[in-house]
């Protein structure tokens, strides 16, 4: 085959931890921005929910940051918003920040919908018991539309570990710069970007699975192996408690 | 043409009145006065009175769109009366009479005042123990262990300690409101509101939602109940209510949907029974 007699193939086995390294680091910058995001992501939705000025606020900041490349948003980050508040920022720190300027925003949108699938009767009814309205919003909605948000935000997850891509123009060492810079010394683009793409959807495919579990987990009654697992034995300690109640009751 | 309320022809002493204190007028546990509520321009409450008595199984019926939930909902104050008294055991939670007085929290009132909705409204992500217990942790402040205890109770009482386990997901209706009632009841309520508590269940589920609910009124519980299930208000009830257009049109103690002269009382009774 000419294809591959062409190509030094080995080329990629060789640098494996270099290109592993950046794909670490490409999924650090990205985990980091995701935990952020998602919590900046709520506020704009509930800011967006809410009333104006507030609401209009929110509606702004998401329109205009769902439309800014990461490509963009990173030197704005990294070159312009150092400048203005007069914090130089690590190319990691930079990254983080680009990511979750830009995810903050979808992942806003994101929560909007689920929080707005949520029945009004769910509300109704933690209120009717007297739970205090915070209360009511973090331990009875917020868990229901997270469930219903995790598969989007493990899609942008994915999106997110793409976008770090666009960050080898400030230098940050994940696989595109570590490819860029093995081939400026073997001259192989074609094996090298190819492991490359390899890279990012072997991430994709473990994300995805990641999420499923999570999915899983928070399904109720939480279905697929790992979750049952997880989940029997808390229901046996509860079926426990049960008989325990039932015999001892039973007897008086 | 309106007669007027047949209290004083009662065929027999109600379970009302505690039979220790014979003459003494059951004290006042909700009092509604002057109640007007508006959804937008239209006006669905128009200055409604009902005043419910300690140990008083009260019954509202009505025509949808009588304005019977809206009615029910405002003694919780989970629909917001625009004007009107809101008293239970003698305060005020609502805009009250003379507006601008003092004003009880609805969280303190919510916490003497359980609900049972047409739609259960379990929290799907909790098992049915796990429901009570939510309830008794956030607004009771117990522990993790007395409040579980305290739950197996409630639902042991409702028959449904053996699904304590399970999701409303893997629950019938019947046992799905069960449930509700278990969770009101767990924060010993001094008086239940139930919307249409059958309404949304299969025919053959309902019987053991209205037995839970007749254990519960024979123990003494105060209870509202809005309800299309009336033989079975016949049963249980103390003072019928029917309403009409946002008004309540006529009520009356036991024997009321017997002996009741207004027409459209009298058709909408035939029409339901």
């Amino acid at each position: 085959m000419d294809l591959l007699a062409n190509y030094d193939w080995s080329l990629v086995w060789e640098h494996r931890s270099e290109l592993l390294h950046g794909l670490l680091t490409a999924l650090e910058v990205a985990a980091v921005a995701l935990v952020i995001s998602t919590a900046v992501g709520l506020l704009l939705a509930l800011a967006r929910m809410g009333k104006p000025p507030l609401s209009w606020l929110a509606v702004i900041y998401i329109n205009v940051f769902r439309g800014v490349p990461a490509l963009v948003s990173v030197i704005w980050v990294y070159f312009g918003l150092s400048l203005i508040i007069g914090i130089s920022f690590s190319v990691f720190q930079a990254g983080v920040i680009a990511l979750v300027l830009l995810y903050s925003a979808f992942i806003a949108e994101i929560y909007r919908s689920a929080l707005g699938a949520i029945p009004r009767g769910q509300r109704e009814a933690g209120l009717a018991l007297g739970i205090h309205p915070v209360r009511v919003f973090a331990r009875v909605i917020l868990p229901q539309a997270t469930k219903i948000a995790i598969p989007n935000i493990g899609s942008m997850f994915i999106g997110m570990v793409k976008d770090t891509s666009t960050f080898t123009v400030i230098g940050l060492l994940e696989v595109v710069r570590v490819t860029q810079n093995l081939n400026s010394t073997t001259f192989q683009p074609f094996v090298l970007y190819t492991a490359a793409a390899a890279l990012y959807v072997m991430a994709a495919f473990g994300i995805d699975l990641l999420f499923r579990t999570i999915e899983k987990l928070l399904a109720t009654p939480p279905s697929g192996r790992v979750a049952r697992a997880i989940s029997r034995r808390r229901r046996k300690r509860l079926e426990a408690v049960m008989l325990r109640l039932d015999s001892a009751s039973g007897r008086t | 043409m309106r007669t007027p309320l047949p209290t004083m022809n009662e065929p027999r002493p109600t379970a009302a009145p505690p039979a220790e204190h014979p003459g003494v007028r059951p004290e006042q546990v909700v009092r509604l006065e002057g109640i007007h509520k508006s959804f937008g321009k239209n006006e669905v409450l128009h200055g409604v009175d009902l005043t419910v008595h300690q140990g008083e199984h009260v019954v509202i019926f009505g025509p949808s769109g009588s304005g019977k939930s809206t009615l029910l909902r405002t003694i919780n104050l989970l629909e917001e009366p625009d004007s009107g008294s809101v008293q239970v055991f003698g305060v005020e939670y609502g805009p009250g009479l003379t507006r601008g007085g003092p004003r009880g929290s609805a969280i303190e009132l919510r916490r003497k005042v359980g609900m049972v909705f047409q739609q259960f409204n379990l929290f799907p992500h909790l098992t049915a123990l796990g429901n009570v217990v939510l309830a008794l942790r956030t607004t009771k402040r117990l522990g993790r262990a007395e409040s579980e205890e305290r739950a197996a109770r409630a639902l042991k009482q409702m028959g449904l300690l053996r699904w304590a386990a399970h999701y409303p997901a893997e629950l019938s209706g019947g046992q799905q409101q069960r449930v509700a009632i278990a969770r009101a009841l767990s924060l010993d309520p001094k008086v239940m509101l139930f919307d249409e508590p059958t309404s949304a269940l299969d025919p053959e589920l309902v019987g053991e939602v209205l037995g839970a609910m007749r254990a519960l009124a024979e123990a003494g519980m105060t209870m509202v109940i809005v309800t299309h299930e009336l033989n079975f208000a016949r049963e249980i009830g103390d003072f019928m209510v029917f309403m009409d257009q946002g008004l309540i049109a006529e009520s009356g103690r036991r024997g009321f949907l017997d002996r009741c002269e207004n027409p459209r009382t009298r058709q909408f009774i035939a029409a339901v029974l």
